[in-house]
């Protein structure tokens, strides 16, 4: 039980440096263009692009939150069985291995999904008309 | 000059949209929520195009563009979805839903501004 204490202080640490992170990214973008408008600035269309990526990171980072958050609660449900039946417990880290193991397939899921165009090898130029 | 509205959860997508449109024949205005575009829309403002983001909280793009449709004044105004979603399975959704086109992140500012050109029939 207390690796598990351990494992939830440690994803609970993740999650907090991926907050500030995102905090982080959003104010530097943020005071660039501040910069750019208080001078008058025009950033050419190859900066104008790369502006967005920091919508991506903050986009691929929350999806992160989401997995360790749903792990958490998998977890949680866990550790009550445990402290109230062995056998429950036996079972419940059956199931926790499959709970977690989807969780990980849908945070696979989401970081392809919520990549936009970027790592994409074709040369779509990425707006389609219906 | 035809009024373009934006709406995304992220103040620099936002901050990316209006340095791109800034030289453009248009009039830009941005929000950070769907809920509170709505609000204005149903309010009796009546764009000419409006660009969403996907994934945002409370309101998502799909439930924003269902409200627009329910609108009299948006029920066929064109709609692009702005968003770093490329799954099929949802560009056929919102197809169905009504939606004009679809444009991934991060966009290319020259094809965007033909995209609102294209659309908007600017010169």
């Amino acid at each position: 039980m207390q690796f598990l204490n351990t494992l939830n202080g440690l994803l609970e640490h993740v999650k907090s440096v991926e907050r500030e992170t995102i905090g982080l990214t959003q104010e530097a973008q943020l005071r660039f263009v501040r910069f750019l408008d208080k001078n008058k600035l025009c950033a050419d269309d190859e900066t104008l692009e790369a502006m967005q990526y920091q919508d991506i990171i903050a986009q691929q980072l929350s999806a992160t939150i989401e997995a360790i958050e749903s792990a958490q609660e998998h977890m949680q449900y866990f550790m009550h069985a445990f402290s109230e039946d062995d056998a429950i417990a036996a079972q419940s880290i059956e199931k926790m291995h499959g709970k977690l193991a989807n969780a990980l397939e849908k945070a696979k899921d989401k970081h392809s999904a919520f990549s936009g165009k970027v790592n994409r090898e074709d040369d779509d130029d990425g707006i389609e008309f219906f | 000059m035809p009024l373009v509205i934006f709406v995304d959860d992220s103040e620099t997508a936002l901050a990316s949209t209006r340095m791109v449109t800034d030289s453009m024949p248009i009039t830009v205005k941005q929000y950070l929520s769907a809920v509170d575009a709505l609000n204005e829309i149903k309010g009796g403002m009546v764009p000419d195009l409006i660009i969403t983001d996907m994934n945002m909280p409370v309101m998502n793009g799909f439930e924003f563009l269902q409200g627009l449709r329910q609108v009299p004044g948006t029920a066929r105004t064109p709609v692009l979805m702005l968003t770093t979603e490329t799954r099929d399975e949802l560009k056929a959704q919102g197809k169905a839903l009504g939606l004009t086109g679809w444009v991934v992140k991060p966009f290319n500012p020259a094809q965007l501004k033909q995209a609102i050109s294209r659309v908007l029939r600017l010169a």
